[in-house]
């Protein structure tokens, strides 16, 4: 009798709760996977474009910091920081602002490789990768100078606010951002796998001189390449605006050295390997967080990368020549 | 004591010097071609240790500066052991690893200050001090990039099949060339921890140390003049561009990338043999010097060079 009567309250999403152990790991799970996706966004375009122009571009962390701030603009100075939309509303403005965010990253990107990489390319390794840094500087003081050095809040547009399943939490806007990341990223998969120009893209990263005497246009996939992985970025610097409620020029900083890190461990070969570090390394940085101390997130990443470089110098799921 | 026009420049100068001290190490650690992302913390290193020295133990200046030194280049003797089999690239990567481990290490020592720095330290470091540290180091770069073993180092990096037929010992080079240089980062370290009297652990990070990188790729890292010249430029720079904060950082961004782009051995650039140096062909035109045309001008060795 006791029993029914604890059944027949009306609790609509609640099942019998987990143990507090495992709701704290899931919780750190659902966090890890969604700052991870997004890491793994920015990773990719990295990637992208250093295994196909062997370029390293430094200032591409600052195009989401331009994809970031793009938000900010719209969000905040254009429509007055909307709080209560209906998702009919929502859901085209998110949208919206993606695309704004991907063809203000496209733009900076294909500018960054006009005036930058076209011209100090093919000398050493080290002249675009400083070239690239002295533009990073540049944006984010940019950005500094235009909108001041402290971060600026952005309302977050989704309606609803956090969702509770069994005693883990999540704001719909995670749950947005994670699935836009992985789109981004199946698309991406899609592109490089079934398109004759994603093939392109891959034949010039594996072999650009026999690509190129097999009658492909080597400098139009290059920029084809890099203006993809910009628009990547900076819609990636939308979602990152939208998850921490805020744009700072120097977010680029941080993001950029962990989305490294990601492309470093993955190895630039396989797509799905970059999504699966990315995702690993959001997980890891949750886990460290939450269970030892959040001094050590920043550091997680540099000892993953320590541990998997001393074993697999070419990344975990290897690269196209090292 | 020397005094330049105004004790704002004096300290201006000043941190130029040390830093080109510490540049001076990147470029001797990195001229057989393994670039070392991990030379702030290496002069972190020397700075703790010679910062611990003075102020807990009463050392003087210069053994503690020597010590700072030794302690950079036994830490550098074991990163270079750790990379000397790897490839470049993963090389790099690893310099750049250990680094931020260093740097997380630091964090956690609360004996030198862990999250809070090491503080205390006895101002020894002095204009006059700086001055004579960077002549030292630029006699020594002279002196290195003339011998036996700059020479070897310099073949290494072009080519280090060439060189290992040539009767060259690569991994020795590499590992010789590399602990110098991480000593001579160390001693630098010190004298920085004794101008600004506080060790922090972030200033052993990625940051720090690509800050040095710039500073010997940007001012030439063929030769030795190239870290002094880097370290004085663009410690200057930033200083003459006085106008908002932002803004002068965006113009030194973009001077830094027109730089490196239209310059990409570095400002002062490399010598192909044979050739006299830009500075005395400039001044032979002029008139001040005597002499005729170059010696064998022989044009630099192809515009493919490998990556560096």
């Amino acid at each position: 009798m006791a029993r029914r009567a604890r059944w027949s309250s009306a609790r609509t999403f609640e099942r019998p709760t987990w143990g507090r152990d495992v709701q704290q790991f899931i919780q750190e799970i659902v966090n890890g996977l969604v700052t991870g996706s997004t890491y793994a966004v920015v990773a990719l375009g990295f990637g992208l474009v250093f295994s196909v122009m062997r370029v390293i571009n430094m200032a591409h962390p600052d195009l989401a910091m331009m994809g970031a701030y793009a938000a900010y603009v719209i969000i905040v100075l254009v429509l007055g920081g909307p709080t209560d939309l209906s998702l009919v509303v929502a859901i085209p403005l998110l949208i919206g602002l993606l695309v704004v965010g991907a063809a203000v990253g496209g733009f900076g990107g294909l500018m960054i490789e006009r005036l930058v990489v076209r011209p100090s390319r093919g000398k050493y390794l080290l002249v675009p990768f400083i070239a690239t840094a002295g533009v990073s500087i540049f944006l984010q003081n940019g950005a500094s100078a235009i909108f001041g050095p402290n971060p600026r809040s952005v309302d977050p547009i989704l309606p609803g606010g956090a969702v509770h399943i069994s005693g883990v939490t999540f704001t719909s806007m995670q749950a947005a951002a994670f699935a836009i990341s992985v789109a981004m990223m199946i698309a991406l998969r899609h592109y490089v796998r079934a398109t004759k120009w994603g093939l392109a893209t891959r034949a010039v990263a594996d072999l650009a001189d026999v690509t190129s005497a097999c009658g492909v246009n080597v400098n139009a996939v290059s920029r084809l390449t890099i203006g993809v992985a910009s628009a990547m970025a900076g819609a990636a610097g939308v979602i990152v605006a939208l998850i921490q409620t805020q744009a700072s020029p120097f977010m680029g900083l941080l993001l950029g050295l962990k989305s490294f890190v990601c492309m470093l461990v993955a190895g630039n070969r396989y797509i799905e390997g970059i999504l699966a570090v990315g995702l690993g390394l959001g997980i890891l940085e949750a886990m460290v967080t939450g269970y030892i101390s959040s001094q050590y997130r920043d550091a997680v990443a540099f000892g993953l990368m320590l541990v998997i470089l001393l074993f697999r110098p070419s990344g975990l799921f290897g690269s196209y020549d090292t | 004591m020397i005094a330049l026009i105004t004790p704002y420049w004096d300290s201006i100068t000043l941190i130029a010097a040390v830093t080109g001290v510490i540049a001076m190490g990147l470029y001797i650690s990195s001229s057989a071609g393994a670039l070392s992302v991990a030379h702030a913390a290496l002069a972190g290193i020397g700075g703790y240790l010679g910062g611990v020295l003075t102020t807990n133990f009463a050392w003087a200046f210069v053994p503690a500066l020597v010590a700072g030194g030794l302690a950079g280049a036994l830490t550098g003797l074991l990163l270079g052991v750790l990379i000397l089999r790897m490839n470049p690239l993963v090389a790099g990567l690893t310099t750049l690893a250990f680094g931020e481990t260093a740097v997380v290490i630091a964090y956690n020592i609360k004996y030198i200050g862990g999250g809070s720095s090491f503080y205390g330290v006895p101002p020894y470091t002095t204009l006059t001090v700086a001055l004579i540290a960077i002549a030292l180091a630029a006699v020594i770069g002279w002196r290195f990039d003339r011998s036996r073993l700059g020479r070897s180092a310099l073949a290494v990096r072009d080519d280090d099949t060439a060189a290992a037929a040539m009767g060259i010992n690569v991994n020795l080079t590499r590992l010789a060339v590399f602990t110098l240089g991480a000593g001579i980062a160390g001693v630098g370290g010190a004298l920085r921890v004794h101008y600004i009297l506080v060790q922090r652990p972030e200033d052993l990070g990625f940051f720090e140390s690509l800050s040095i990188v710039i500073i010997w790729a940007v001012g030439g890292s063929y030769t030795f003049w190239g870290p002094i010249a880097g370290a004085f430029v663009l410690t200057f720079v930033p200083e003459l561009l006085r106008f908002s904060a932002e803004q002068r950082f965006m113009v030194y961004g973009l001077l830094l990338a027109a730089v490196v782009i239209s310059r990409p051995d570095g400002m002062i650039r490399r010598l192909p043999d044979g050739q006299r140096p830009d500075i005395q062909r400039l001044l032979r035109r002029v008139g001040l010097r005597r002499g005729g045309p170059d010696v064998h001008p022989v044009k630099a060795s192809g515009d493919e060079r490998p990556e560096t």
